[in-house]
């Protein structure tokens, strides 16, 4: 009779699991979604000498664990000129929402430097289908020599938010990375005095330019992190200013550090966009070696900018739909002296799928120039 | 010695005096979630069409552009209320039917968060166009046109389709209209 009565409870008890598992999917929330962006362009290029399609697909895997913890991870997957499918990651993380206003990030996550990296970099939300002059990561390939190009790394964030009111905010990122590393097997471009001296008169002796590896990995060829963060001020929902800073020393011997800081501009009106950045480094850099002395250092000192502007006629002459006009200048001075102008009309289908008709015509001053079409559309979904 | 620098930027940012201030201002004031979106968004990229995903998948997502958009989960809790708002039907809200007037369009101006994103009487966000002279201007056929199928003139168009009946639709067009 007992066991009876624990049966039937059992049964009770298991119809009311049932119903509870059933009941689960009324619920509002999620555990996983799949999305991302993708693009394919058409890009004809003067200095390569070819033109080609081109395919990218970049999926989001997002993850959310509970209210406090959530996992999302990037990868790009595209198609190389050898016809190889090439896999990378661009960002695996974990947040941590410690208070209403501070985030943990910990993991392979996009360097809060500037913020292309950080948010303008998909192409679904770049208003060109190249990158800004001044960087030089995510696949591009490109005239004009990058001052800072990374685009994510490995290690430890902290986010910030203080909030002032609906409209005004300060943003404060911290991070700890592994950092940047000399480049392996690099052929190092000796820098030629007189070309040097022709633009700015200084550096007295003839130095290998360093070449620095920002490749994020999940080793570190030495005991030294890099070190930076952003602070931006928001007037919502109109502007965004911020200051960036990265510091990291990049040999084995821990002696070369590389420095770089940055500004950042994001203007955003009713039928405009404005985005700017300035980046300047400082990386040291071994001189020639003295038989008897070791190598002193040189400081290389690099700068350069970009302004894009963003027309969006649309939202003037309605007819127009989502037409818009594209105009970005990009300059970078010494050691890789370059300028870049690009024009484009875009044509948004929807929200999320845009199809850019660009132009770019890049000018550098101690190597070959470059002019690109390109059409490309891309698509968030 | 940069991990011991950063350990204590991160010990006086979680720690420090201004947190807790920071924290009680965001109690006494947080944007309707339109505002937030209207204010957020655009910073990096067009809104989504909020029918793209479901309920469930704005929940994932969410927390995903708290961090790239410095979100305090106060304003991602905002959003997430006006998600389900426009992703209710005015049936299933019975909640909110009981509250509010189905037949007054400043109720549903404010349920539906329109000035979130459009200034109306001088107040509301700037994603959109001002409501003031826009039934004068294009015509009571535009708006209509404009609440059934946001996209009709414009495919990139951010605007959400909401959950309005055919008499709400007629009231909110007086409503703009009148004023």
């Amino acid at each position: 009779m007992r066991i009876g009565k624990f049966i039937g409870l059992l049964a009770f008890a298991s119809s009311t699991t049932a119903f509870q598992v059933y009941a689960t999917p009324q619920d509002d929330t999620g555990r996983f979604v799949f999305a991302g962006y993708g693009d394919v362009k058409y890009e004809k290029s003067d200095l390569q000498d070819s033109s080609a399609f081109s395919a990218r697909f970049v999926p989001i895997f997002l993850f959310s664990l509970n209210d406090k913890m959530h996992v999302e991870a990037e990868t790009e997957i595209s198609l190389n000129e050898a016809g190889e499918t090439e896999i990378e990651l661009e960002y695996a993380d974990i947040h941590y929402f410690l208070t209403d206003t501070t985030t943990i990030t910990a993991g392979k996550f996009l360097l809060p430097f500037g913020q292309f990296s950080a948010n303008w970099h998909p192409s679904w939300i770049n208003r060109t289908p190249w990158t800004p002059g001044i960087y030089g990561s995510h696949g591009s390939s490109q005239a004009m020599t990058p001052l800072l190009p990374i685009l994510s790394d490995v290690g430890i964030a902290v986010q910030q938010t203080f909030y002032f009111s609906s409209k005004q905010k300060i943003f404060l990122d911290l991070y700890v990375t592994n950092g940047a590393s000399a480049e392996a097997h690099a052929e190092e471009e000796v820098v030629d005095e007189h070309d040097e001296e022709a633009e700015e008169g200084e550096d007295e002796h003839a130095a290998a330019f360093p070449e620095v590896e920002f490749e994020a990995t999940s080793g570190d060829n030495n005991k030294n992190k890099a070190f930076g963060g952003r602070i931006a001020y928001a007037f919502l929902p109109a502007i965004e200013i911020g200051a960036s800073y990265y510091t990291a020393k990049y040999d084995e011997d821990e002696r070369l550090d590389i420095t770089a800081q940055g500004f950042d501009i994001n203007l955003i009106g009713s039928h405009y966009l404005i985005r700017g950045e300035y980046i300047s480094t400082e990386t040291d850099g071994l001189e020639e070696e003295d038989e008897h002395e070791a190598a002193d250092i040189a400081v290389f000192k690099r700068n350069g900018w970009f302004l894009q502007s963003v027309f969006q006629a649309g939202q003037i002459w309605p007819q127009l739909g989502g037409t818009e006009l594209v105009v970005e200048y990009a300059k970078t001075n010494k050691f890789a002296e370059a300028k870049r102008w690009v024009a484009g009309v875009n044509y948004w289908l929807d929200a999320r799928s845009v199809i850019k008709f660009s132009y770019e015509d890049t000018d550098v001053k101690v190597g070959d120039d470059d002019q690109r079409l390109a059409v490309q559309y891309s698509y968030g979904f | 010695m940069k991990i011991l620098y950063f350990l204590i930027a991160l010990f006086l940012t979680l720690s420090g005096g201004l947190l807790p201030l920071f924290t009680q201002a965001i109690a006494a004031e947080v944007g309707s979630g339109a505002e937030i979106i209207n204010n957020n968004c655009a910073r990096c990229h067009n809104s989504r069409p909020i029918q793209e995903f479901s309920i469930q998948e704005w929940s994932v997502i969410m927390p995903h552009m708290r961090e790239k958009a410095h979100l305090t989960g106060k304003e991602t809790e905002a959003v997430m209320k006006f998600l389900k708002t426009i992703s209710s039907g005015p049936d299933i809200n019975t909640a909110d039917v009981v509250e509010i007037p189905i037949l007054d369009g400043g109720a549903l101006m404010t349920k539906y968060g329109c000035q979130g994103c459009h200034s109306f009487n001088g107040q509301g966000g700037a994603l959109g166009p001002a409501l003031d002279n826009t039934v004068e201007q294009k015509g009571a056929e535009f708006v209509r046109k404009k609440l059934t199928d946001p996209q009709f003139n414009n495919p990139a168009s951010a605007m959400p389709k909401m959950p309005l009946s055919a008499a709400q639709i007629e009231e909110l067009v007086d409503f703009i209209e009148q004023k």
